[in-house]
């Protein structure tokens, strides 16, 4: 647990726009949550990284949100996927499989 | 864009996003603290809350608020840095915005502004239009005017044919009459003085829709003959002549002499409905003949004469009539009616037509007088605009250039074209705002001065302008239009470039590009100079006119006399009564202190009266100009008063006053009617053909009769004043003293020998003669002073515009001029290079700048005096001050450029 690898840079788009695809709405805690558990405790999403991430993402209209109450019974806030952060999803993990592919590549050549 | 929208919505709402991201991380850090029953530890995993808030706010101000502000900043530092460009083109813009603004709105005071009434729009004025002075109207007194393409036009109307329309059910809701009742003698409880008056019909202020200030306005009832006489006081009157909280209603007045009943004052900022006047009192029409100097049967007579023009007339439109229909409607009464006063077949031809004018701005002398000369400083101060925005043009398009290799490392470094681009345009609006804020400034100054300068020291001028909002908000868009126009161009040019060939570009960059940019710098400086040299011209003109006029020789001594009018008929003296009270005021002037001479005519000389009359002269052939001989009453003192010379026979003494059939005339005169004779002892008649029974007892020099600008002096004829005191009853007469020093110190003495005199004398028009004199060219004044100011202006601009383009030609050479010194090339071939590109500009400017002011001074000839519109001296004196601007603008940079160190310039590479 001491040495908990960084998220790639760029990936964390890319981790969020997923989480709130496969789960529905989910509020910041529940998105660390569910990488954390869904990576089996590998990657940890940064809250000083996860908050300024979610409000570009409500700039650039990839989520919205909505204040509701949470399975604790606390008013909670909720992001959730517009038809727009579905698009650049998929424009992400496109790219993502390219780069990936690529360096696989790179790496088994040696 | 939608982004853009988000992000002002987040700003608007500010405190809501504080508090959702407040609670957010709350919950946040208390579901990790249930997680991990220990509180610290939680701590420590979360991080710094307050860094994550303030990062994610950041999210949402960077770009906007943030991205603005770097943008001024640097903006400020890029304008700091060049600070006499920036202050120059600040300058310019704010001179051209500001002299913009106050021409126009004076124009819109003028043009555009209603009337203070009800429902303005509704409004018609009544005119009629011919082709030349119609035979059929036997009498007109009030105003003719040639009306462009259509002749002669006037407002006047029978008395008779206004009745008809008012008993006629019409297309006008309203209708109503109105005349001037010219100059009043007006006697208060608290002082007598001299006004002016109107004359209302009883539907006058109904049909305006005006409420009166206090008690009530002049009503159907009083406008019939034989009521007793009322009057209604202007507010402004009300306020200067009684002391305050003093009701003026029920009051008793004495007018010409006449006792009164004051009913009502108007209210506050009512002048009637011609704008250039504003009357001191309102009285009803039909009581015109108990006022008047003329005989009552006489004044009674227009009321009825079906051929004596005389009423002017306004109706308000009848809802749903369109300004169309009213005219046919009325046209055809109007037609009908001078039908029926035809008397002869030769008044057949030429028939008056009626026609209707929208009223809402009420009449429209002020208009005729005053729109021309507006339309000429319209036009120049369009071009001053013009010449601004070409400098602001100028100058960012020479920075843009200057800046292309900044632009590319900017770009380079990953800057976005559109921020740099935003960058560039911050730039360019501050330069339009800075200009804005400092040419409101110069608006409100200029509004002020141009008022001083058309009212001519005139007390009860009229026109007023207020500083005209919208015209403010034109002449600014203008100058952001430019900016961005002229910042845009260059911008996407420069941040479009292939950044290696902008990285790689030196300095001293010929590329082809820039030779392109500085082309429409060229063209821009050409045009520059080529304005100026018209505004440099017209300056010229109006200044030689203005010398022109002072230097004219009057025949006569203005300097050092007092004038002032008088009128005691007005007061109830008549026949020998008026001239005694004359003759014995006159001999009390003589004797104040200080006063050298004290004379009395009709009028004084050369401040644009006229009073001309036909004279018989028996055995003589009919001469061309006889009708226009010019007569003027003066008494014993006259002529030696204004020092006008006698050429023979003698001056009018004491004893010509009892015995008035003597006359003294002019040089002129004897030229035109007795070339060949002497005129000394022949009899002559004045007025058509009358008995000549008036001997010639002398001849004097002539002198400026009407004014100054006279080109030819009519004959005239000095008779006593005491031959006719009915006609000189009716116009009153003017007192001319002459004093040995300031003559407004012989004032207090005078004022007190007439309320001695007779209390209710009043007197007015006090003023000097030669201040009178000047009044008469005070539009060649205003036009020479604000021409000059205008064409300094253009000239500075201009030449800064030089200056910064050259300058910036030098700076980008630098290194070029130093590989050509390095190579041998003298300072003063240098030098020489420079100028050479400047007086090509110059060149080719002031080539075109000939052409157009050949052609637009015509325009202007009208304004001129004793030159023309093409003097050649004007012509070319303005082009050798022009030559010698921008040699003066272009010295500066070719010097500091033949001064460059080759081995600096080019280790600068």
């Amino acid at each position: 647990m001491e040495t908990r690898p960084d998220i790639p840079s760029g990936t964390l788009y890319m981790l969020i726009l997923k989480t709130l695809a496969r789960r529905g709405a989910l509020h910041g805690y529940g998105i660390t949550q569910h990488i954390r558990q869904s990576s089996n405790d590998v990657l940890q999403v940064d809250e000083g990284s996860l908050y300024p991430a979610l409000q570009r993402m409500l700039i650039r209209g990839w989520v919205r949100d909505e204040w509701k109450i949470s399975e604790n019974n606390r008013r909670a806030r909720y992001y959730s996927l517009t038809p727009e952060g579905r698009k650049q999803l998929a424009r992400e993990v496109r790219q993502f499989d390219h780069v990936m592919s690529a360096i696989s590549r790179v790496i088994q050549e040696v | 864009m939608r982004q853009l929208l988000r992000r002002l919505n987040f700003f608007f709402r500010r405190g809501r996003f504080e508090r959702d991201l407040e609670e957010e991380l709350r919950y946040h850090v208390d579901r990790l603290a249930e997680e991990q029953a220990d509180q610290g530890a939680s701590r420590r995993q979360f991080g710094s809350v307050a860094r994550v808030r303030e990062e994610s706010r950041r999210m949402w101000t960077t770009t906007v608020g943030e991205q603005l502000a770097q943008d001024i900043r640097y903006g400020v530092r890029a304008l700091a840095a060049n600070p006499l460009f920036t202050a120059m083109a600040i300058l310019s813009l704010a001179l051209g915005i500001g002299a913009n603004t106050a021409i126009y709105s004076f124009l819109d005071g003028i043009l555009l502004r209603d009337l203070p009434v009800a429902r303005p729009a509704e409004l018609v004025v009544l005119n009629w239009r011919a082709a030349d002075h119609p035979k059929v109207i036997h009498r007109l007194s009030g105003s003719q005017y040639r009306d462009g393409k259509h002749g002669v036009a006037s407002p006047n109307y029978p008395y008779a044919f206004y009745q008809d329309l008012q008993k006629a059910q019409n297309s006008l809701s309203a209708l109503f009459a109105y005349a001037p009742a010219w100059e009043l003698n007006i006697v208060t409880r608290y002082r007598a003085d001299v006004a002016e008056g109107e004359l209302v019909s009883g539907g006058f202020f109904r049909g305006l829709g005006v409420v009166p200030a206090a008690g009530r306005l002049i009503l159907d009832e009083d406008d019939r003959p034989g009521a007793p006489p009322v009057a209604v006081l202007s507010y402004k009157y009300w306020r200067s002549r009684y002391p305050a909280g003093v009701d003026a209603v029920g009051q008793s007045i004495r007018i010409n002499h006449v006792p009164v009943t004051v009913v009502g004052v108007a209210p506050p900022g009512f002048f009637g409905v011609n704008p250039s006047t504003s009357p001191a009192v309102y009285l009803p029409l039909r009581a015109a003949p108990v006022f008047s100097p003329k005989p009552a049967d006489d004044e009674q007579s227009k009321f009825v004469a079906r051929d004596s023009y005389w009423v002017e007339m306004m109706g308000r439109l009848s809802p749903g009539v369109s300004l169309e229909q009213a005219q046919v409607e009325l046209a055809g009464r109007f037609q009908q009616y001078v039908k029926s006063t035809i008397s002869s077949p030769k008044e057949k031809e030429n028939l008056p037509a009626l026609w209707l004018q929208r009223g809402a701005g009420g009449l429209d002398s002020l208009r005729r007088q005053y729109s021309e000369p507006l339309y000429i400083l319209m036009a120049m101060v369009g071009l001053i605009l013009a010449l601004a925005c070409a400098n602001i043009a100028n100058l960012l398009l020479a920075r843009a250039t200057a800046r292309r290799r900044e632009m590319a490392i900017r770009l380079s470094l990953g800057a976005s074209r559109g921020r740099v681009i935003g960058q560039l345009l911050t730039e360019s609006v501050m330069l339009s705002l800075a200009g804005a804020a400092l040419g409101l400034l110069v608006a409100l100054w200029g509004i002020r001065s141009i008022t001083w300068l058309l009212s001519n020291g005139q007390e009860d001028f009229t026109l007023h302008a207020s500083l005209s909002w919208p015209v403010l908000a034109f002449a600014f868009a203008l100058a952001l239009a430019t900016g961005v126009l002229f910042g845009l161009a260059p911008a996407l040019r420069a941040t479009g470039v292939d950044l290696t060939s902008g990285l790689k570009e030196t300095k001293a960059g010929s590329s082809g590009r820039q030779a392109r940019h500085f082309g429409l710098g060229q063209a821009l400086l050409t045009a520059q100079v080529a304005v100026s040299l018209v505004l440099v011209v017209a300056a010229g003109l109006f200044v030689r006119t203005l010398s022109n006029l002072h230097s004219v020789d009057l025949g006569f001594n203005r300097e050092n006399i007092l004038i002032f009018y008088m009128n005691a008929r007005q007061s109830g003296y008549e026949g020998p009564a008026l001239a005694k009270v004359y003759g014995d005021l006159l001999d009390r002037f003589a004797r104040v202190p200080g006063v050298r001479g004290a004379s009395l005519s009709k009028s004084p000389l050369a401040i644009g009266s006229w009073n001309s009359t036909e004279v018989t002269i028996p055995g003589a052939p009919p001469v061309e100009g006889r009708r226009d001989t010019c007569v003027e009453p003066v008494d014993a003192s006259f002529l030696a008063t204004l020092q006008i010379p006698m050429l023979g026979g003698r001056d009018f003494d004491q004893h010509d006053m009892q015995s008035p059939r003597v006359a003294i005339v002019s040089e002129e005169f004897v030229k035109k009617f007795f070339p060949k004779e002497n005129p000394l002892g022949r009899r002559i008649g004045i007025g058509g053909n009358k008995t000549a029974d008036i001997e010639i007892v002398g001849i004097s020099r002539t002198t400026r009769y009407n004014s100054i600008k006279e080109t030819e002096t009519p004959p005239v004829v000095y008779v006593p004043y005491t031959g006719d005191l009915d006609d000189l009853g009716r116009s009153g007469v003017f007192f001319e003293l002459r004093t040995a020093g300031d003559p407004f110190l012989a004032l207090n003495t005078v004022r007190q020998i007439v309320r001695q005199q007779d209390a209710s004398i009043a007197i007015s028009y006090t003023n000097t003669l030669a201040a009178q004199i000047d009044l008469t060219i005070g539009k060649e004044r205003t036009f020479a002073q604000l021409c000059t100011c205008f064409a300094v202006l253009a000239l500075i601009i201009a030449c800064v515009g030089l200056y910064g383009t050259i300058s910036y030609t030098v700076a980008r050479r630098t290194s070029e001029i130093g590989i050509r010194m390095a190579l041998g090339a003298e300072r003063r071939r240098i030098l020489w290079m420079v100028l050479r590109e400047m007086f090509s500009i110059a060149g080719v400017g002031l080539a075109i700048g000939l052409g157009a002011a050949w052609g637009a001074t015509r325009f202007v000839e009208s304004f001129l005096f004793g030159l023309k519109h093409n003097d050649p001296a004007v012509l070319a004196f303005s082009v050798v001050v022009l030559a010698g601007a921008a040699l003066a603008a272009g010295y500066a940079p070719a010097r500091r450029a033949s001064r460059v160190d080759p081995m600096a310039a080019l280790r600068h590479e």
